[in-house]
């Protein structure tokens, strides 16, 4: 009876492992083939091949424990100065996703079901490497898996408050003294002034390359397809920062030379599309993927797994190990546009200023399914952009291939909207220089 | 705290302001038998300084005693397990490492230029270059007791206006006229660039940020609960000479320029509020200035003077960090959605809200419409960036 329970469940895993592998090798492969790359792509793409493919641990310095963490507002600095490598377990993985599908609620987010599908298979070294994982309680799913979780490795939950006055943040500071306590618990080592302004240093210095890559895509229309963009931003999660920083540094050499030479990814003038919403997490990159096969280009990202998840720097006001602490603890709620505070009219102005910025033709506002505090805002997004004329679309997706067919369908509608709106333009140009 | 609570102690903190301010000679801090005004360059150069020195010796005696003892009582209570938890010896340990630092930035170098020399020349610039204008009256906070200042300080006739208007016409006229003028064009610059009261706390933060010791943590609660006593100081400050009081036996400013200029100065409760005063700069930066009655009625001309802090709204990301910066605390800096302009009638023009803003443009300080302090992510940034090659392969490779 036992034997075949083993057999059986040795048979899953074999297939669960095939599955998976196959899925994000083809991923890596559609976005190794997309043309235009800038030099310098390779250690994303490897960093990426060898959580989903190779199905191996973060790669580190040997003795460094990785912790985990979801949602942009744990600070990374606090596990580099723990000497422990944070990994940022959000996932996209379709076949962890039907996995998970039985294990947590029905109208639960994909996301929160291909994190349980992986924990329940126990198969994925990032997630089974963790000495901790730290879940902030952004929604009701976050807030169960973190339950779901604690059954097989340490959790700790921090509580994202509904606003963010004075005292919200105050609190704030006071549970991060509470990780730090068991960031040191856990690995063994302890958090001093001296480590944790290293912690500074690395994750400051990926932010700096991150701002250099931001500031050249905005130097030059076209210079970088979002789709590698977004390979790079989603490698940030399973790569130390100071080597993710190095290797974005090495791909900001290659764009500048690109500018220099005026070397854009495509002559055309194609549709610039804006994607915001629900994070957009590896493998699950159909969504940019089929923009640009579609014609389009994905010329800005808004997500948070994206280039806004690391765009906002703790900036130290004082210089004092609480000041320190204080500002990473302003730093993860006050600029933060996840709509899971109450007011977050912040977003729209975000929004608007990338909009203006990367000169956006239309916005994709990406809901995953069940994903509830993204598709609330879809509504005020749709009206503020629509007054500055700007066409939104909400595509609804879930961590499947069953919808890239009806999602083909609409982006490739909204890209010739666009280019609809685009032509007349042109063709008046023409006449006139005719 | 509930609302009651609240008013009694606010009540309470001004009424209590307002006695020590009127028996203010009753609490010597230091008295000289005989005050001696005249002053000249060889009183420096001899002996005599010393003795004249005294008092703010002891004054920085105190604070440094006093500094010292609330550090080890923190320390004392974070190791206790008091305040939030344990860190106690990153916290409170000895402190080793620097946090990243950034180059400073012109702008700051000519703030810090600005007040050293003003500071000086109000100090000692009668003596050594023979620089009057007493005709002309400057709002700042420079104890007029010391005659040997380059010009006068209106804080003088401000808080003495009874004596005021016995003055000649022309002295009025010309106060009114030289007061005003220098408070519409500069406004609160006089505060964060010329002020040499401004310029001892600068010094204290300055050894804070040094010493990596623990401020206060400041929330808008209490920047809330300090207006009604900033509002009791500008009552004090105006109202005293007509109670029959002496609003320099109070006033902290004058433990510094005139003993620095060489005059024995007697001191009353002044001496006490100094203390108090440089240690509040220490452990939170420009305490006073919050509460300083002559920066709050400078404050009244905020709406005329051309120097203005600019925000655009589109660009922030409501971070918080310039409300963070801002020793004054003004929170609207961050929440304003609306607004061009951000100036309000407690903001000093320190420019520390345009030096920690990250974001490009966002905030920006202007004279007369011209940017001459912006806001810029790379310099915000430039104290992260590593020299290219230093991280190839033998190089000094932290991560992995």
């Amino acid at each position: 009876m036992d034997r075949d329970a083993d057999k059986r469940k040795e048979r899953q895993d074999r297939r669960f492992i095939k599955r998976e592998t196959q899925t994000a090798a083809k991923y890596l492969r559609r976005l190794r083939e997309l043309p235009g790359a800038p030099e310098g792509m390779e250690p994303f793409y490897q960093a990426l091949e060898r959580i989903y493919v190779q199905l191996q641990a973060v790669e580190r310095e040997a003795g460094r424990k990785t912790v985990g963490t979801y949602c942009v507002m744990t600070p990374p600095e606090l596990v580099y100065a723990a000497g422990a490598v944070p990994v940022k377990l959000c996932s996209g993985d379709y076949t962890a996703f039907s996995v998970g599908d039985g294990v947590v609620a029905r109208d639960a987010c994909p996301l929160v079901k291909a994190v349980a599908g992986f924990q329940q298979t126990g198969l994925m070294p990032a997630y089974a490497d963790c000495a901790l994982m730290v879940v902030p309680v952004t929604c009701d799913c976050k807030k169960k898996i973190a339950g779901l979780l604690a059954d097989q490795c340490e959790v700790m939950t921090l509580h994202v408050p509904a606003s963010r006055e004075d005292v919200d943040i105050e609190d704030f500071v006071t549970q991060l003294y509470v990780l730090m306590e068991k960031l040191e618990e856990v690995t063994g080592s302890r958090i001093s002034y001296q480590s944790l302004a290293e912690g500074f240093g690395k994750v400051g210095y990926a932010q700096y390359e991150l701002s250099e890559f931001i500031r050249l895509k905005k130097e030059m229309l076209y210079l970088i397809r979002g789709s590698h963009a977004m390979a790079i931003m989603n490698a940030a999660s399973y790569m130390p920062a100071d080597v993710w920083g190095e290797a974005l540094g090495a791909v900001n050499q290659s764009l500048r030379k690109k500018i220099a030479q005026k070397e854009a990814v495509t002559s055309k003038k194609l549709p610039r599309i804006l994607l915001t919403g629900s994070p957009v997490v590896f493998p699950n990159v159909k969504i940019p993927l089929l923009v640009e096969e579609a014609g389009g280009i994905v010329a800005g990202d808004e997500t948070c797994m994206g280039e806004r998840g690391m765009w906002d720097p703790a900036v130290i006001t004082d210089d004092s190990f609480d000041g320190m602490i204080r500002a990473l603890a302003n730093r993860a709620l006050r600029p933060c546009p996840c709509p899971s505070f109450a007011d977050n009219a912040r977003r729209i102005y975000r929004l608007k200023q990338l909009i203006q910025e990367n000169r956006i033709q239309g916005v994709i506002y990406h809901v995953l399914r069940g994903c509830l505090v993204y598709d609330y805002e879809y509504k005020r997004i749709e009206e503020e952009l629509g007054s500055l004329g700007i066409p939104v679309i909400r595509l609804e997706s879930d961590y499947n291939e069953e919808d890239i067919e009806q999602l083909r369908i609409r982006i490739e509608a909204f890209i010739e909207l666009i280019k609809l709106k685009q032509a007349p333009e042109k063709a008046r140009a023409a006449e006139r220089s005719f | 705290m509930k609302d009651w609570k609240k008013t009694v102690v606010t009540v309470g903190v001004c009424i209590g302001l307002a006695a020590l301010a009127y028996f203010a000679w009753l609490f010597p801090f230091y008295e000289f038998a005989v005050n001696d005004y005249e002053t000249s360059l060889e009183k420096l150069m001899s002996a005599e300084y010393v003795r004249v020195l005294a008092p703010l010796l002891i004054i920085l005696a105190l604070s440094a005693a006093g500094i010292v003892l609330v550090v080890l009582v923190r320390r004392l209570l974070v190791r206790a397990g008091k305040d939030t938890p344990r860190f106690d010896r990153a916290r409170a340990g000895r402190q080793r490492g620097a946090a990243p630092k950034r180059k400073l930035s012109l702008f700051m170098a000519v703030r810090w230029a600005a007040m050293a020399v003003f500071s000086f020349l109000m100090i000692w610039g009668g003596l050594i270059f023979g620089w009057k204008m007493s005709s002309l009256s400057i709002p700042v906070l420079s104890c007029p007791w010391n005659t040997e200042q380059m010009a006068e300080s209106g804080c003088y006739y401000l808080s003495h206006l009874d004596e005021l208007f016995e003055l000649p016409g022309r002295s009025i006229v010309l106060f009114f006229g030289s007061t005003i003028f220098f408070a519409v064009l500069l406004g609160r610059v006089i505060c964060g660039f010329l002020c040499p009261m401004g310029l001892v706390q600068d010094v204290m933060d300055g050894i804070r940020r040094k010493t990596k010791a623990e401020g206060i943590r400041m929330n808008d609660n209490m920047y809330e609960a300090l207006v009604p006593v900033r509002w009791c100081m500008v009552l004090i400050f105006t109202g005293l000479c007509f109670a029959g009081g002496n609003f320099c036996n109070f006033c902290p400013a004058v433990a510094v320029s005139p003993i620095l200029a060489g005059i024995s100065t007697s001191l009353y409760v002044s001496g006490f509020f100094m203390v108090l005063v440089l240690m509040g700069g220490f452990f939170k930066r420009r305490a006073f200035c919050t509460v300083c009655p002559l920066g709050t009625v400078l404050g009244f001309f905020h709406k005329a003077s051309p120097f203005r802090i600019r925000k655009d709204c589109q660009a922030c990301t409501e971070c918080g960090a310039c409300y963070e910066a801002c020793p004054m605390g003004i929170k609207m800096i961050y929440t304003e959605r609306e607004k061009n302009d951000v100036t309000c009638a407690q903001c000093i023009m320190c420019g520390e809200c345009v030096r920690c803003c990250p974001e490009d443009n966002a905030l920006s300080l202007t004279f007369a419409g011209k940017k001459i302090y912006t806001s810029s992510r790379k310099k915000i940034m430039s104290g992260y960036a590593r020299p290219a090659g230093e991280n190839a392969d033998g190089g000094r490779r932290q991560g992995f």
